[in-house]
């Protein structure tokens, strides 16, 4: 990771915040047309359904938040600042790292506006500890969705980049069962539902509302998902010596 | 050798689809020498720097900075590049994009410094999106030599500057080499090869076809031009005096060009009603006329 570089960015992003605004809101809305309109006994395996669509909702926010630093990186590259980065003693690794930590700070606004508003206006009960640990492993899921940015930033034209982001956040969020529950759909559905990261992390966040402690194998798919995309991320960047 | 070298290139080429872009390039820098690249569009100038920076890798032959790769020169902080166009961030403000340049760099000079060497010390709170063509020029040169390179690596660096910012930019960059940095720019711009560089190699259709001082490419091209009034000339006739090579008129105007302008004037004075005669040398420009039309027709040659 390379200090200047996180301070940079984030110098930046704090100048652009319509994004920062976008990314609290959408998740927030969604939460009170999912979240506030449930009966108050309703549960979901064990979890209270209220709980159970704060901690989705959150993970939405996050993925979304995390993801929107590909369109950053795709204008970047268009100005040709790829070039000048690859002409200095800057290690690829180093970028990338730099830009996931950036796409991980990204996460933390829409996580910590939905658990508030769960806790406040939601009445959510959870013991210290459980917020703690939701608000942790919902924190590291938001990595993979991080890498999938960097990756969409590689591969997407900027005048691209926001209608593929936004087409990949809904379909991963929706398939991966962030919107409903996959346990309510068909057989079918839990199985594409596997096969998005997003599946996995929300697998992971909602075990630390259970009794039965983390899931770890959730959390394992969800740290190889980070390592895969964070590598074709690498390879793309140092691939990339386009003229402006 | 290997100490002295800064820049390598040995049988360098590349070709782009069916276009040959460089064509062999043979070329070596000492270290401190400031080195012109000197060609038209598409003489294959961006090229060449892209494979001495690591940024393109070359069909053919090799490529060598301070006696390595150019990625590990570029790792040292050995090198400070200023790129043509892009390469900065339009919604960063100008001390902002220095300061981050600085903190990827290992042994960077302070920021105010190299600002103030680019002329540009006014400009740290300005966003790059607000900058004038010439401006961002400065910033990019500022960035160049914040490192504090060893080589520094121009591609036609004024490019979208007024004639008063160019000279400045020069004396800026006199400064730089006065400190005994290796340079190499790329230029189409005669007048700054000319000026400024120790040493002008000139670029046409990927290969190199002359390369020397400056004025060893001028000597290179013999022979001086006459210019005269000569009301009622005899064109045929200066045209078959042995010192002439070829002959142009622009009204009463006669333009000489002559392999022995001595005799040639001679004979203008004594057979001529000549007047207002002017005797001048080639300069770079007529020169790198001569050895470009002569290397085009080699080429027609090859190919007949």
């Amino acid at each position: 990771m390379n200090r200047d570089y996180l301070m940079f960015d984030i110098r930046r992003t704090l100048r652009n915040r319509r994004v920062l605004i976008f990314s609290i809101l959408m998740p927030l809305v969604l939460f009170m047309i999912f979240g506030l309109t449930l009966p108050d006994d309703a549960n979901e395996g064990g979890i209270s359904a209220i709980a159970y669509v704060m901690v989705s909702m959150a993970m939405f926010g996050s993925m979304s938040a995390a993801m929107s630093s590909g369109g950053v990186i795709a204008a970047e590259r268009d100005g040709g600042w790829n070039r000048t980065l690859r002409l200095t003693p800057l290690k690829p690794q180093a970028y990338v790292t730099t830009k996931v930590i950036l796409s991980l700070l990204l996460a933390i606004p829409p996580l910590l506006v939905v658990f508030l508003f769960g806790l406040i206006v939601g009445h959510v009960h959870l013991d210290a500890g459980q917020w703690v640990t939701v608000a942790l492993v919902s924190w590291l899921g938001a990595l993979p969705f991080a890498a999938i940015g960097l990756v969409i930033g590689y591969v997407a034209k900027p005048d691209s980049v926001q209608p593929i982001t936004g087409l990949a956040t809904m379909l991963i969020a929706a398939f991966g069962g962030l919107w409903l529950p996959v346990d309510s759909m068909p057989s079918l559905m839990k199985h594409i539902a596997q096969l998005t990261p997003a599946y996995w992390t929300g697998l992971s966040s909602r075990s630390a509302l259970t009794d039965s402690g983390l899931d770890m194998q959730a959390l394992l798919v969800v740290l190889g998902w980070t390592v895969v995309l964070g590598f074709i991320g690498l390879r793309r960047y140092q691939a990339d010596t386009a003229r402006a | 050798m290997t100490t002295t070298t800064a820049v390598s290139l040995t049988g360098v080429t590349k070709k782009y689809g069916p276009v040959q872009a460089v064509a062999g390039v043979d070329l070596s820098i000492r270290a401190g020498e400031v080195v012109a690249l000197l060609g038209p569009n598409g003489a294959g100038k961006s090229t060449t720097i892209e494979m001495l920076l690591g940024l393109v890798r070359p069909d053919q032959g090799s490529v060598q900075v301070y006696g390595g790769t150019p990625t590990d020169a570029i790792a040292k902080g050995q090198v400070g590049v200023m790129l043509q166009s892009g390469g900065i961030i339009e919604d960063a403000k100008v001390g902002e994009l220095l300061n981050l340049v600085a903190g990827l760099h290992t042994n960077p000079m302070p920021v105010r410094e190299a600002l103030e060497s680019a002329g540009i010390a006014d400009l740290t709170d300005r966003k790059m999106k607000g900058l004038s063509g010439g401006q961002k020029q400065r910033v990019r040169f500022a960035m160049a030599i914040l490192p504090q390179p060893d080589l520094i690596v121009l591609d036609e660096p004024t490019t979208g500057m007024d004639v008063e910012s160019r000279r400045d930019f020069w004396a800026s960059m006199h400064a730089e080499t006065a400190r005994g940095r290796t340079v190499l720019f790329a230029t189409h711009y005669l007048e700054e090869a000319d000026s400024y560089a120790d040493r002008v190699v000139l670029m046409r259709n990927g290969k190199v076809v002359a390369d020397g001082t400056s004025a060893q490419i001028k000597a290179s091209v013999s022979g001086r031009t006459i210019r005269a009034t000569v009301p009622g000339a005899d064109l045929a006739a200066f045209a078959s005096l042995p010192g002439v090579r070829n002959v142009e008129t622009r009204g009463d105007v006669v333009l000489l060009q002559c392999a022995d302008s001595d005799d040639t004037l001679r004979y203008l004075l004594n057979n001529t009603p000549a007047h207002d005669i002017e005797v001048t040398s080639a300069d770079l420009e007529d020169a790198v006329l001569a050895i470009s039309a002569d290397s085009a027709y080699q080429e027609r040659e090859s190919l007949a």
